[in-house]
């Protein structure tokens, strides 16, 4: 009667592949995690994310062998609700937040989502990011009204932050996107750089720094301060800033830089800053950060092609596997064609290298929304 | 017979009001006359148009769209065939003979029909309920409705209403035309209530030469093509296939083997609905159950319109036919063997009309050879003795048959057919024995993991002893596969490797697919889903072409350095990229994947790269709207910029898409087109100008629209000039229009195999599917006349869970249905028996069981089962067997789907019950309602009752006598009262899922499934079990007497005014009739003695008058009853005689229709 379950193999996108089987309900094991590694099996923050996962969802199986190397994970409904969840402090809350922004509005009811640990640590999108760069991505789909407090601000090691998460807007499925015509031009660049237990002078560097980056682009720039005291502030001192370059028409380019051991504020508001630009020059209607996010949205949609403009420099490998995974688990491909620019008059689009990806929805139902 | 049409009647010319408003000079005298009137009929019009509102559909029927499904149903005896026989006639001139499953016809330039004839069981009526897009509903006309008809309407009806076309036959029986008039109003009224107001019903009158009249049916075929479908909600969501076809292709020496071994199968027929998932698709076939698709395939179309048949002409994909053989082709019927021959993907099939190469009646010595050599019991070559290819040489018996690197060999030089699967460590499904499968795979893949086109590479001799290489290998797997999991299994092939002696033809592998590598282009859209490459090396090849077209170009070369560090090391060593790769390379180890979310940045090329003018932002300069051009934007802004090169960015206004060209840069460039580029383009042909700017245009047109659908909806909440669209509804349809413009240009600009790969087999689309591991039985029972339907599903209604459904028992079904009866739903495509549990929600805070469903409302029910999206019709039956029909009404409810979950709370009311045997003031002991101290302490501070409706609370336990315990009340209560606690017992539904597997059964109609328990206990004769608790008895009552209030003296002198107690004192002097004494004389006497005379006489006529009208009524009352006697002997008569003749009628007609030539009048 039920399908067998989809065999994947390692560790690699361990987060996007529950995903993918929570949202299409197919049950998948995972083996040969770190199998060949000195500390082999599931990491502390993989096993987190499964509880987390089990928090939401009802009705999920996981089971994780006696080594830690394999897993089956045999998806339930979604039915959210008021999750709090201590994330370990090996990731911050953007790892454990992107993936379940993705799963929250097929759910049955809204969630509430309380994450405590770190806020941001450079290598998982910062909570800053996620609200600011993250969230215009969901109301481009018709997903809306999402809201994101940062209670306490955590910075690695010893984190100590928590993040309030309220994700009420459950949809039945994501309205099919077009946008792929025009590369978005940014209007204004937005940021907010942030520190907690250090002098507050630091954020005013960061934010000096990154100006004066980005005042070549003659772009309405400004970023706001947010700087953590007392009660808001974590467990460690840290400082970090995340930019965001806002198109018009809603779309937006992100970076950020957590301030590292040894590093001036104007170093890491200089490195964003030169990310950010980074990003831009790529082009397309998304940043690598968002990407993601992106097509998994567009492939749970409605049986209609929907269309998006992506730079080259943005499909990379991790662009690669999610979409063999989207294949493995729904049996649909997406069409990746080179953008054929508008001749002389598209000045703009000029040395930019960018692809029409088209993806046909796969007729997703929000089958646990409930009626009536 | 000639037609007659009505007098043709002049169209009334209409009057010329219209010019007269127009000359009138004084507008008051135009004003309305009669308001009241006009507004009454203003709120008509819109009402009348309101009404013709739907919501909004996409219509998903591509252009060239799939035989319409036009289904015949009815009762026995009413003509089924017949009608088939008549029009398939009418279309074809072909008059078939036996029909046998679907036929398909071409009845119009753009239109073809599948007629299928509806069997008499619940399940095809079920089944042919969900994909018919047109019922052909027969009634016979002489008769009326009969209960079949009733019931397919209502499990139309849950399933969503396709067309209805009433036609009622068998009018010719009808001796007067009155009669037949009325029959014909009393049956279309009928129709209309249950269908809709105006439904059509048309008559056909009798038969002649086994068909119906041609006039009567050429009409009917004339409204079936024009009749229009709308899109139905389901058949929207879902593709499905009505199978036309089916083919058994199992390898018949494993049937040889085994004749219960799952069969192979392959299933033949038109996509309906969506688009059919070209992938490893799940399907469910009613019937038999869920179905992976192993293999689907194209087919050209068997029965082409003429529409796409010219279409194909003109593209050159067929050759014109010269002569039009219209026997041939616009008829399809498989099953019914029409025509006669059959090109299937791999086989002719001619059908010679007779059978051949029977055991014992064979004809001349080759059929007796075949007929000889079909007994074998063994293969060629299998057994010891062995298989001898040269006179002389050595016997063969070692090659295993099953492996299938022997395929190859004997292939030899033939090549590979298929696209090698690379060692895909994604995606592989498992289960069962396939790990052992791709355990070979993986391994055979390693040998040619980089070899993209083995083609070009000769094949050494040493291909050969590579293949035997390879085999020990595999059956090294093999044993490893088997004895454990497949955590290791790259390991030894990486020895296998080493050890393997004639590598030559490897020597210059690389050198060689260097070349190909560097002439190759790379496209993505290729790459992307080669499984064998890993997408590190697709995009470090496609990048790779993309610089070397680009290696003049230094700056972009440049962006390539930054956007892909990890890349750099590799480029440049072409043959590093093409060794074998480690275990690690496959599985990244940590350092190198942490699944991050932000991209890792080289900082010190950014820093370079982003540092004041440099060339890399002069690229991108264009992209960032400055403060000034943001402020001005609709100044033309050329004057107050210095720099030339800004000029670029600042005029494009982005909020309206429109470009102000014609600025002095744009003129500038224009100059600067050399003069060589002119020439060049007068060069260029008209041709491709036109093309060009063919293409510019759609493209400027997509842009715009794109702009304008994120702006607005096209309603424009208050800009009247952005207002496109007058309603909702319009926009809502304009919108899904554009949509569906936007698929068709995209899939359009697609080769047909990409297509099919992101799209799919799209309805209309004749196809071939394969699937594997069907049982035996459905093979060997096949029956052509119950059909075989397809239906794909969604990912989520793949599994199991509960669901809670909005049901009501149908209001024809004679019993109501008792929680925990099993029933059998039909469900999406499904039909399957579960177990419900019919509940309540108590004021929204509890779903309380209910024994049954209610007498006439909805309840809300409970059952395991797949899972379908809320708001998914439904219809249940109690059993689908024709054995067990007793005649009534057989659909037991209907209802939707409103929720599903994992988990459901149900509870059920649980009442305990004790005495009292203390009691204090307020607070009483209370024993019986527990056994123990601790169930007491479980239940501390629960509220209580007593029946007389004083509330308390449960105290605490008491310690001496076992489950007693101490309660407090609001009042005193008494020692006859009963305390009562009343809980909530949670209960689970039975997790049933029996899925009816009619298909598999030689008796196709006789389906049982999990029998009602109170079926059970009438088939074993058991008792219904009987609580002694619950039994009733008579309750005796004695009359209770109570004493009079008696209120205290003391307490009686404190009351209050309002409350004292108005109490006489008994009187205590003597009355005045006390006090008199009254004697009798007289007059007085004699009048009372008299009187008493009179009315003694009067007394005894009384009495004899009432004797003789007793009398009467008797001899009255016996006559009355003699005649009621007489009435019910003759209704018991009626009865017999109507049921007698009913019966008749059913037998008649032999099971599952067919009921042939046979007319209800020879009856009587």
């Amino acid at each position: 009667m039920v399908a067998p379950p989809v065999l994947y193999s390692g560790h690699v996108d361990f987060r996007m592949r529950l995903v993918l089987a929570t949202l299409s309900g197919r049950a998948i094991k995972i083996d040969r995690i770190r199998s060949d590694d000195l500390e082999p099996g599931l990491k502390d923050y993989e096993v987190s994310f499964l509880r987390l996962l089990e928090a939401i969802t009802n009705g999920s199986v996981i089971e994780i062998s006696y080594t830690g190397t394999t897993v089956i994970y045999k998806p339930g409904l979604i039915v959210n609700g008021n999750v709090t969840h201590n994330c370990p402090l090996s990731r911050a809350v953007g790892y454990f937040l992107e993936p379940v922004l993705l799963l929250a509005p097929f759910g049955k009811s809204a969630l509430s989502l309380t994450l405590q640990g770190v806020t941001s640590n450079g290598v998982d999108l910062g909570v800053d990011t996620i609200r600011t760069a993250l969230f215009p991505i969901y109301n481009k789909f018709g997903i809306m009204r999402q809201e994101l407090r940062v209670i306490k601000r955590g910075a690695p090691p010893l984190g100590g932050g928590e993040v309030s998460v309220f994700l009420p807007h459950v949809v039945l499925q994501p309205i099919t996107l077009h946008a792929a015509v025009k590369t978005p031009s940014v209007s204004k660049i937005r940021g907010v750089a942030y520190s907690t237990r250090v002098s507050p002078a630091s954020v005013n560097r960061i934010i000096e720094g990154a100006r004066g980056v980005l005042s070549i682009t003659g772009c309405e720039t400004f970023i706001y301060s947010d700087v953590a005291r007392g009660e808001e502030s974590g467990k460690s001192p840290g400082f970090g800033v995340s930019l965001v370059a806002e198109a018009r028409s809603g779309w937006c380019y992100t970076a950020e830089s957590v301030g590292g051991a040894g590093e001036t504020p104007e170093d890491v508001g200089e490195r964003a800053a030169r990310a950010l630009l980074e990003e831009v020059a790529l082009g397309g209607m998304v940043c690598r950060s968002q990407v993601k996010s992106l097509i998994v949205l567009m492939v749970v949609g409605k049986e209609d092609v929907g269309r998006v403009l992506i730079g080259k420099g943005v499909i990379d490998e991790g662009f690669v596997r999610l979409l063999r995974d989207i294949k493995t688990m729904w049996g649909t491909e997406v069409r990746i064609k080179e953008q054929d620019t508008l001749d002389e008059e598209d000045e703009q689009a000029e040395g930019l290298d960018e692809y029409v990806v088209s993806i046909k929805g796969v007729g997703f139902v929000n089958s646990s929304k409930k009626i009536a | 017979m000639e037609q007659q049409n009505k007098a043709h009647r002049a169209v009334r010319k209409k009057s010329q009001k219209v010019a007269t408003q127009n000359n009138g000079q004084n507008p008051k005298a135009f004003a309305v006359a009669a308001p009241r009137r006009l507004e009454r009929q203003a709120r008509r019009t819109h009402d009348v148009n309101e009404k013709r509102f739907h919501v909004p559909m996409v219509d998903r029927t591509p252009e060239e769209p799939p035989p319409v499904i036009v289904a015949v149903v009815g009762p026995p005896g009413t003509g089924k065939t017949t009608l088939i026989k008549s029009l398939v006639r009418r279309y074809t001139k072909h008059t078939l003979s036996d029909i046998r499953g679907p036929v398909t016809v071409v009845s119009g330039k753009r239109r073809r029909l599948t007629f299928i004839e509806c069997a008499n069981d619940m399940n095809s009526m079920i089944d042919i309920g969900k994909i018919a897009d047109l019922v052909l509903l027969m009634i016979d006309g002489n008769f009326g409705f009969e209960m079949e008809t009733m019931e397919f309407l209502n499990i139309l009806a849950p399933h969503g209403f396709p067309r209805i076309l009433g036609i009622a036959t068998h009018l010719d029986l009808f001796k007067s035309p009155a009669s037949l008039r009325a029959s014909k109003k009393r049956l279309k009224h009928r129709l209309w209530t249950e269908v809709y107001k105006g439904a059509k019903l048309f008559y056909l009158s009798g038969v002649i030469n086994g068909r119906y009249p041609d006039r009567e049916i050429l009409n009917l075929a004339r409204f079936i093509s024009v009749m229009k479908f709308r899109p139905l909600k389901w058949r929207n969501e879902h593709s499905y296939l009505l199978a036309d076809r089916i083919v058994d292709i199992t390898h018949p020496a494993e049937i040889e083997r085994n004749s219960k071994i799952d069969r192979k199968i392959t299933i033949y027929g038109y996509v309906h609905g969506t688009p059919l998932p070209a992938l490893n698709a799940r399907v469910h076939v009613p019937g038999i159950g869920d179905l992976t698709i192993s293999d689907i395939e194209r087919l050209p179309d068997p029965c082409p319109t003429p529409y796409q048949e010219k279409k194909d002409v003109e593209e050159g994909k067929i050759k014109r036919r010269k002569r039009l053989d219209d026997r041939l082709k616009v008829i399809y019927a498989p099953m019914s063997d029409v025509g006669g021959v059959l090109i299937d993907k791999d086989a002719v099939y001619i059908d010679i009309g007779h059978r051949s190469f029977v055991e014992g009646e064979e004809k001349g010595v080759g059929e007796r050879l075949v007929v000889g050599l079909q007994n074998a019991k063994t293969t060629l070559g299998e057994g010891a003795v062995g298989i001898r290819l040269f006179s002389g040489a050595e016997a063969l018996n070692e090659i295993n048959p099953e492996d299938d690197e022997d395929d190859d060999i004997h292939k030899g030089n033939s090549g590979r057919k298929e696209r090698r699967h690379g060692r895909a460590i994604t995606g592989q499904s498992y289960g069962g024995d396939s790990d052992v499968g791709s355990d070979d795979e993986g391994d055979d893949e390693d040998e040619d993991y980089d070899d993209v086109d083995a083609e070009e590479v000769a094949y050494s001799k040493s291909m050969a002893s590579r293949l035997v290489d390879n085999d020990e290998g595999g059956a090294e797997e093999f044993e490893f596969a088997d004895s454990d999991s497949d955590l290791a299994d790259y390991d030894d092939v990486d020895d296998f490797d080493v050890d393997s002696g004639d590598l030559r033809w490897k020597s210059n592998l690389a050198d060689r697919a260097l070349k190909d590598y560097k002439r190759r282009k790379w496209d993505i859209g290729k790459l992307l889903y080669l499984d064998h490459i890993s997408p590190e090396d697709v995009i470090m090849r496609w990048k790779h072409e993309q610089l070397s077209s680009t290696v003049a170009d230094g700056e972009e070369e440049d962006i390539e350095d930054d956007a892909s560090d990890s890349e750099n090391e590799d480029r440049d060593n072409g043959d590093d990229f093409f060794k074998k790769r480690d275990n690690s390379s496959i599985l990244p180890v940590d350092a190198e994947v942490i699944d991050r979310s932000i991209p890792v940045y080289d900082n010190e090329g950014l820093k370079d790269k982003w540092s004041g003018s440099s060339p890399a932002f002069a690229a991108v300069k264009g992209r960032f709207m400055t403060r000034q051009s943001d402020e001005n934007d609709e100044i033309n802004s050329s004057d107050f910029d210095s720099n030339g090169d800004e000029v670029f960015g600042k005029f494009e206004d982005l909020e309206t898409g429109q470009t102000i060209t014609g600025s002095s840069a744009e003129e500038e460039k224009q100059d600067s087109v050399s003069g060589e580029e002119e020439e060049e383009q007068k060069e260029m042909s008209y041709d491709k100008v036109r093309e060009a700017n063919a293409r510019k245009k759609e493209k400027l047109r997509l842009r715009f629209e794109e702009e304008e659908g994120q702006e607005d909806d096209g309603l424009g909440d208050d800009d009247p000039e952005k207002k496109l669209y007058d309603t909702w509804h319009d926009a809502q349809k304009a919108k899904i229009a554009k949509q569906l413009e936007i698929n068709k240009a995209e899939f359009d600009e697609m080769d047909s195999a990409t297509r099919e790969r992101v799209e799919g087999y799209r309805a209309g689309h004749y196809v071939r599917i394969v699937i594997d591991n069907i049982p035996c039985e459905f093979i060997e029972t096949l029956d052509p006349r119950f059909p075989v339907i397809i239906g794909s599903l969604l990912a989520s209604e793949d599994r199991l869970g509960f669901l809670q459904v909005r049901i009501k028992r149908h209001r024809w079904h004679k019993k109501i249905l008792k929680s925990n009866d099993p029933l059998i739903f039909s469900l999406g495509w499904r039909r399957f028996q579960s177990i419900p549990i019919y509940t309540t929600s108590d004021s929204r805070t509890r779903n309380r069981m209910l024994k049954y469903t209610p007498e006439h409302l909805h309840c809300t029910g409970t059952f395991y089962g797949p899972l379908s999206a809320p708001n998914t019709g439904f219809c249940a039956v109690q059993s689908v067997a024709n054995g067990s029909a007793s005649g009534a009404f057989r659909i037991a409810a209907t209802g939707i789907v409103l929720d599903v979950d994992q988990s459901v709370q149900i509870v059920k009311k649980l009442k305990l019950v004790g005495t009292p045997y203390k009691i204090f003031k307020n607070t009483a002991f209370i024993q019986g309602m527990f056994n123990s101290a601790l169930e007491v302490a479980k239940f501390e501070g629960a509220t209580i009752k007593t029946v007389s409706g004083i509330r308390g609370q449960i105290k605490r336990a008491l310690s001496k006598p076992e489950g007693h315990y101490r309660a407090t009340f609001e009042d005193k209560i008494l020692m006859s009262d009963i305390v009562i606690l009343r809980a909530w017992y949670p209960i689970q539904p039975r997790k049933l899922y029996n899925p009816v597997t009619s298909l598999l059964l030689n008796e196709k109609t006789e389906w049982q499934g999990m029998r009602l328990t109170g079926e059970l206990r009438h088939e074993k004769n058991l008792p219904v079990p009987q609580l002694k608790d619950s039994e009733y008895t008579t309750i005796e009552r004695s009359v209770r007497r109570f004493n009079p209030l008696r209120v205290p003296k003391t307490i009686r002198s404190e009351l209050p005014f309002k409350s004292q107690i108005a109490m006489m004192n008994p009187q205590k002097k003597e009355s005045y009739l006390q006090k008199r004494a009254v004697v009798l004389g007289g007059t007085e006497k004699k009048k009372r003695d008299m009187m008493q005379k009179v009315m003694t006489l009067r007394n005894e006529q009384v009495r004899k008058r009432q004797e003789k009208k007793q009398e009467r009524k008797t001899a009255y009352q016996k006559k009355i009853a003699d005649n009621e006697e007489k009435r019910k002997e003759r209704e018991r008569k009626d009865k017999r005689e109507y049921f007698q003749r009913q019966g008749k009628k059913r037998s008649a007609g032999e099971p599952g229709g067919g009921g042939g030539k046979r007319h209800r009048g020879d009856d009587e």
